[in-house]
């Protein structure tokens, strides 16, 4: 199974609606414009439905996590055009389309990423009540940080050309992706006020499906095309990979056993936790 | 799902990931796993309860085992046996626990719909299921603690609460396992759009406070079954007041009273030295149920009634992998739940043996007490125990015909050497004086089966006699020749009676057969000075329930002479009272924990103890071939066994 489960579409379709109106793409400005540009562009906006998800998961109504699941899809927007800049990987290729800086130029691109960054925190402030956004805001800043996707960007920059240690790769793919998973599942079990058991599970769903999730891009960068992953590939080839500590089946299987450990999180929740199942079993298939 | 790879690489990125935090669901993966996948409630409930039955197991079958082995002191005879029986528990345990969950969770489901009130109806019924579980699982380790606490005194309260919290303990993780199970269980409930109550650390709080009062319950439970307990008193020693009298104790089973006068039964010389007179006593015995002779003879032997001695019924059952033996069970229910282990091979038949007795035989206490003592052929005395005490065990025919190592069957073992080397003899004369008897018999069946007993019995006798050492101060014989000529003769397969005209030839084959055995033993009837005979007669299995004897008498040693008193039945005693009278007959004193009496009828003056302690055990090594089938094959064909 690669295509994305079916009940995507609804979510998305918020998602979009909300983005849409965050980051209007008819700016005569450029860095609205580099910011609607990648924001905006065609994606799976699977941390904003994991958000959602588990909003419904702990009770609550998925619409009142709209907000919070848009902010999270603009950290995510922000780390991918820093993450393809010249001084970072210089990636020519990103959605399906040019890299953000190759369209607006560097420096648009990198204020295009604070512009994101900033919208995700006023999108809190705004849409929520003090102590909640406060909360959202303290998760999603702790999953941007340093022990987050800036910290994981910075091992990632410094590890490229060498040999890494395994704990040093999966510092690097728990901060870069994992974070962000985490906070997304966080942030949505916060909205819906779920108890800190239902948290914990959520939180644990979230971290060995961020991983299994990095994996199998490192498997996509190996086996796929640019068609259908929509970005550069062997571009990792000057990076260390899960690939090169356990093969490509070996990698597999990983991924595999840990949407399994991700699904067994969800037990206490039962059957009405099959859409974030379905959302594991997607993600360890995927080829896009 | 595809098979795991078997690559070292991917086995070592595991252990790390694991250590760095994942491939950890951080749920009660045990018994949640279940519901990690989208299945229904059926399957989640069975899968679950499945895993809580592997959890009962692992922690209540070890103790059941060890909860067995002291109720039943003789079915664990080692760490084998005790290990095999943990097994046992522990599946017994896995089912009923696994079937309880699983109806238990099922129900719940059920119970618990869909609607506003779920999340508090779901709290509730699932804790309900969880102290459900709790409480039964703490009853059943608190009285398993009151048996299985023997070895330690009421004074020993370190013991005592320890054993309790780790009883509490369990049943809190059992319960506690429930209420995960029966959470999961509800969760799976497609119709149930709402997510599931969390275990919350209240919950914890609540849980520690149930503990406590699951103690406290405990505790008392504990006290109010235990109020008859008593330590293990400490066996005090037997100290003997010497009367200089011997006693020959002949039993024979099959003196039917309908069918001979037991006043004058068998016939009593009057004096044998035409100086001293003999004095004696006869008495009727209580009806008992004779139907079972290992039964009946074993309560005699001890003076304690079945219940007590543990001797139920000749056939056993060794379950399988334990050297250890079953206690028979007679009740109806019993024999129903030994057939259906028989043919699942659960357990076997055995023959009723001395492991199984927890009583001391009377043989057995005068030898604790340093008196010579010699018994021959009784039931339940296999594998012999002697402390210098001759055992023929009800085994020691069938070894000494087949030959071969000992394997228990006679005590003291050097004893076997020279009574094989005299077999043959034996034999042959106890087969000759059975072929030249019942000549006058026309019917060859008849004369068949007598001569049969007939040679059995004299076996006996002729065993006796040839013992080594002639001055002992009790010799006890067990003669079934009258019994099994009596069973054969007058019992049908189909539980009816031979006809009328057959019937006359049977009774008169079997008065005969009295006057045989009043011949075969002529000699020993005759008491010496000093000398007292004892003779129990019990009506056997046919004639069941009816009187048998007790009849006593020999000459008293100077300066006890008294009157001779004419010798009648005297009226009747319990069949008890028949061991401690001979131990006081003996100037053993008697324990205050036996159920009969010494009656007196030896003109002793009885002495008691608190306790005559258990059977004596014989570890020594057995190294001869069991005859076990041997055994079942011998009393099949003597009729005792099916």
């Amino acid at each position: 199974m690669s295509a994305v489960p079916a009940f995507f579409a609804e979510y998305q379709s918020m998602v979009a609606a909300e983005l849409r109106r965050l980051v209007p793409d008819d700016s005569d400005a450029a860095v609205e414009r580099s910011m609607a540009y990648t924001a905006l562009a065609p994606s799976k906006q699977v941390r904003a439905v994991l958000v959602l998800l588990c909003t419904e998961l702990c009770r609550g109504r998925a619409t009142r996590a709209v907000p919070a699941a848009a902010a999270i899809e603009l950290v995510h927007a922000a780390s991918l055009i820093l993450d393809d800049l010249p001084s970072m990987d210089d990636a020519p290729l990103r959605r399906g389309r040019r890299a953000n800086h190759l369209e607006f130029g560097e420096a648009v691109a990198i204020l295009a990423a604070f512009g994101l960054l900033n919208l995700a925190y006023a999108t809190y402030a705004r849409s929520y009540e003090p102590a909640l956004a406060a909360r959202l805001a303290a998760s999603t800043a702790d999953a941007v940080g340093p022990a987050g996707l800036i910290g994981g960007q910075a091992l990632d920059l410094l590890a490229t050309d060498r040999d890494i240690t395994f704990e040093t790769l999966e510092r690097i793919h728990r901060g870069k992706t994992g974070a962000l998973f985490v906070a997304a599942a966080a942030c949505g079990a916060a909205v819906a006020g779920g108890p800190p058991e239902s948290i914990s599970a959520l939180t644990a769903y979230a971290k060995n499906l961020g991983l299994a999730f990095q994996i199998i891009d490192d498997l996509l960068d190996v086996e796929g095309t640019s068609e259908e992953t929509g970005k550069a590939v062997r571009e990792d080839a000057r990076k260390t990979t899960f690939v090169n500590f356990s093969g490509v089946d070996g990698a597999r299987q990983l991924a595999r056993e840990l949407c399994d450990t991700a699904d067994r999180a969800l037990a206490p929740f039962g059957a009405k936790a099959n859409r974030l199942r379905e959302l594991s079993a997607f993600v360890v298939a995927r080829r896009l | 799902m595809p098979e795991p790879l078997q690559d070292p690489r991917v086995d070592q990125l595991r252990r790390q990931l694991r250590e760095l935090g994942y491939l950890d669901a951080g749920v009660d993966r045990f018994l949640l796993a279940p519901a990690g996948g989208a299945r229904g409630r059926i399957s989640v409930a069975m899968r679950s309860s499945l895993r809580l039955g592997v959890l009962a197991a692992a922690m209540l079958g070890p103790a059941g085992a060890i909860g067995i082995a002291f109720r039943m002191r003789d079915l664990v005879t080692g760490a084998r046996d005790a290990l095999v029986l943990a097994a046992y528990f522990a599946l017994i345990f896995f089912v009923v626990f696994s079937a309880a969950a699983a109806i238990i969770t099922l129900a719940a489901s059920f119970l618990v719909r869909a609607g506003a009130q779920f999340t508090t109806r779901a709290r509730r019924v699932s804790r309900a299921a969880g102290w459900t579980f709790t409480i039964a699982t703490l009853a059943y380790l608190t009285l398993w603690w009151r048996t299985a606490n023997a070895g330690f005194s009421w004074s020993a309260p370190i013991w005592t609460a320890s054993a309790l919290l780790l009883a509490v303990a369990i049943s809190l993780l059992l319960g506690h396992a429930a209420r995960i199970a029966t959470l999961g269980v509800l969760a799976s409930s497609p119709a149930v759009p709402t997510a599931l109550p969390a275990v919350t650390r209240r919950s914890w709080r609540l849980t520690l406070v149930g503990g406590a009062a699951a103690f406290l319950g405990a505790s008392v439970l504990l006290l109010a079954t235990a109020s008859n307990e008593s330590p293990v008193a400490a066996v005090p020693p037997l100290t003997v007041v010497p009367r200089g009298i011997r006693l020959r104790v002949i039993a024979i089973d099959g003196v039917d009273p309908h069918l001979i006068d037991p006043a004058s039964w068998p016939a009593v010389p009057s004096s044998t030295s035409g100086v001293a007179p003999v004095v004696g006593d006869r008495y009727l015995l209580d009806p008992q149920d004779t139907t079972d002779p290992a039964r009946a003879w074993t309560t005699i032997a001890t003076g304690e009634p079945p219940e007590v001695h543990g001797v139920h019924a000749i056939e056993t059952r060794h379950v399988a992998g334990v050297h250890g033996i079953l206690p028979g069970d007679s009740t109806m229910a019993g024999r129903a739940f030994r057939t259906a282990t028989d043919m699942i091979r659960l357990t076997r038949p055995s023959i009723a043996s001395r492991n199984e007795r927890k009583s001391m035989m009377v043989w057995e206490v005068a030898e604790e007490a340093g008196l010579r003592t010699a018994v021959v052929n009784w039931w339940a005395t296999w594998p012999a125990a002697s402390r210098g005490g001759i055992v023929l065990t009800d085994r020691a025919i069938l070894r000494l015909e087949h030959g071969g190592p000992l394997d228990g069957e006679i005590g003291p073992p050097d004893l076997y050497a020279s009574l094989r080397k005299s077999w043959p003899s034996l034999r042959a004369d106890a087969e000759r004086r059975a072929a030249a008897a019942f000549a006058d018999i026309s019917d060859p069946d008849i004369v068949t089966i007598l001569r049969r007993s007939a040679a059995l019995d004299a076996t006996v006798v002729a065993l006796t006699d040839a013992l080594p050492g002639a001055a002992r101060d009790l010799d006890v014989v067990y003669l079934p020749g009258l019994d099994i000529a009596q069973h054969t003769l007058l019992s049908r397969e189909d539980g009816g009676a031979p006809a009328p005209s057959a019937m006359a030839d049977r009774v008169a084959a079997l008065r005969a057969y009295l006057a045989f055995l009043h011949d075969l033993l002529r000699v020993w009837l005759r008491p010496a000075p000093g000398e007292f005979i004892v003779i129990i007669t019990e009506p056997g299995r046919v004639a069941t329930p009816a009187s048998g004897t007790f009849t006593t008498y020999g000459i008293l040693p100077p300066p006890e002479h008294v009157e001779a008193p004419a010798l009648g039945v005297r009226g009747s005693v319990s069949v008890a009272d028949v061991a401690p009278t001979i131990l006081a007959g003996l100037g053993i004193p008697l324990s205050r924990e036996l159920t009969g009496h010494g009656r007196g009828i030896l003109g002793q003056t009885n002495r008691y103890v608190s306790t005559y302690g258990a059977p004596f055990r014989d570890d020594s090594v057995r190294t001869g071939k069991p005859l076990d089938q041997e055994m079942i094959e011998r009393l099949r064909s003597l009729g005792y066994v099916r």
